[in-house]
């Protein structure tokens, strides 16, 4: 329970609110439009300068599409609480992410639910100017 | 002999300046198991009763930028002066300043270009240098002094800079180098700093002899910078927990006046804070390239 108080503090408090450590601009994104995605993880690469989530998606016509998420560096998504080990191949997991305006299946994740039904909150940056 | 009162009063005050230094390192960290402390980015703000005085002539200790997480991320731009487009941020460009800041592709600020359009020497993982390790990510930043110098160890790319205290004298600027003495010395990315205290909780720090305009920017968002800038920082303990950190640049080159970049209020953590690594490498960076960066920028 105490565990569960304190991600969802630092989620609702320290990430969502925050404009955090950006790699990149926000110019390739699709800023303030959000798209969820329900799918089965391939492969989530805890590096830097930005984390990746691969992650299976089967659409409505049954297809099977590869999204590809991205979140900010470790250092700076571990405090909302997302680990090394936070997707792991074959997870049924929830993703909200600001896509790209590429019109490509690429975004950055705004949200997440794991497999174990943990919420996580914002791993990437919002590309904001810190005032 | 004491009025009960007065011993009651005196031994709650004892206990509690006993129990008060354990309480506050508590409060600034938060520890996993087997005694590994990660930063604690929602401490209370300092109240009457729990500040401390500052202590004399000293700034060590581990200190984290106050106030939401990554307030001083400075993604957008220094931190004084962001780089949105509002007048009250435009800068006094020389020409050549101007002609140097169109040149920067920046992946940040008003400007900001694709992914993989950006030629902003970080990307090429080349340090960060002086002053702009003060403005990338600042985050949980180490300080260390000894009677000839301060240093500070920062968190991204686990950098240090060493800030010399025994009275040296600060390198002559000449072109392309730095004179010391007789001698013709090296630029450097970090440059050559020395300080000083200016009273006993304000230190003063100034940095020359940093590299040229080809190879350093002052922030993400391609703001320059040259080789002639002179940085002067100012560190100011408030209380023991609290320091405020700014600084003022001088690049007749690039701007044609001083101006504020930085005030940043941080504070002291946990000095057993475990500081997980941010770093640059070549290899993950073009990892990151071939997965997202170069298909978000139409490559």
């Amino acid at each position: 329970m105490r565990t569960w108080a304190v991600v969802i503090f630092a989620a609702s408090v320290g990430l969502f609110s925050a404009p955090l450590a950006a790699h990149h601009g926000s110019a390739a994104f699709d800023t303030g439009k959000k798209v969820e995605l329900k799918g089965t993880v391939v492969e989530w690469l805890y590096s830097n300068p930005h984390c990746l989530l691969k992650l299976d998606v089967k659409g409505p016509d049954g297809k099977v599409v590869q999204w590809i998420a991205e979140g900010q560096a470790p250092n700076v998504i571990f405090p909302g609480g997302y680990r090394r080990d936070s997707f792991k191949l074959g997870d049924q997991v929830t993703i909200t992410v600001e896509p790209v305006k590429e019109n490509q299946p690429m975004g950055r994740i705004l949200e997440s639910v794991l497999a174990n039904g943990t919420k996580l909150g914002r791993a990437s940056s919002a590309g904001a100017i810190v005032e | 002999m004491m009025p009960k009162s007065v011993r009651v009063l005196l031994l709650g005050l004892s206990v509690a300046g006993l129990i008060l230094p354990a309480a506050m390192l508590a409060q600034s960290s938060r520890s996993l198991a087997g005694g590994w402390i990660t930063p604690n980015y929602n401490i209370p703000a300092i109240t009457d009763a729990t500040r401390k005085p500052a202590p004399r002539r000293t700034m060590s200790g581990t200190w984290i930028p106050f106030g939401r997480f990554g307030v001083a991320t400075q993604a957008g731009g220094v931190s004084a002066k962001p780089n949105n487009g509002r007048p009250e941020n435009a800068l006094s460009f020389t020409p050549y300043g101007l002609e140097l800041y169109k040149s920067h592709k920046a992946l940040e600020g008003a400007d900001a270009v694709r992914p993989a359009e950006g030629n902003d020497p970080r990307n090429l993982c080349e340090p960060l240098g002086m002053p702009r390790t003060n403005h990338y990510n600042l985050n949980v930043t180490q300080f260390f002094q000894d009677e000839y110098k301060v240093a500070i160890l920062y968190q991204y790319d686990n950098r240090w800079r060493v800030i010399w205290t025994d009275g040296r004298v600060l390198p002559k600027l000449v072109d392309g180098a730095v004179q010391i003495g007789d001698e013709i010395r090296e630029q450097r990315f970090f440059g050559y700093s020395v300080g000083r205290w200016v009273d006993d909780f304000t230190f003063e720090a100034v940095t020359v002899g940093t590299m040229p305009e080809d190879r350093v920017w002052l922030d993400a968002t391609g703001r320059p910078i040259s080789d002639q800038v002179r940085t002067t920082e100012r560190f100011r303990r408030v209380d023991n927990d609290t320091m405020e950190w700014s600084e003022i640049l001088e690049d007749p080159k690039v701007y044609s006046k001083p101006w504020e970049t930085m005030k940043l209020t941080m504070r002291q953590h946990d000095p057993r804070t475990d500081i997980m690594e941010y770093y640059c490498s070549p290899v993950e960076q073009a990892n990151y390239n071939k997965f997202f960066g170069n298909s978000v920028s139409g490559k």
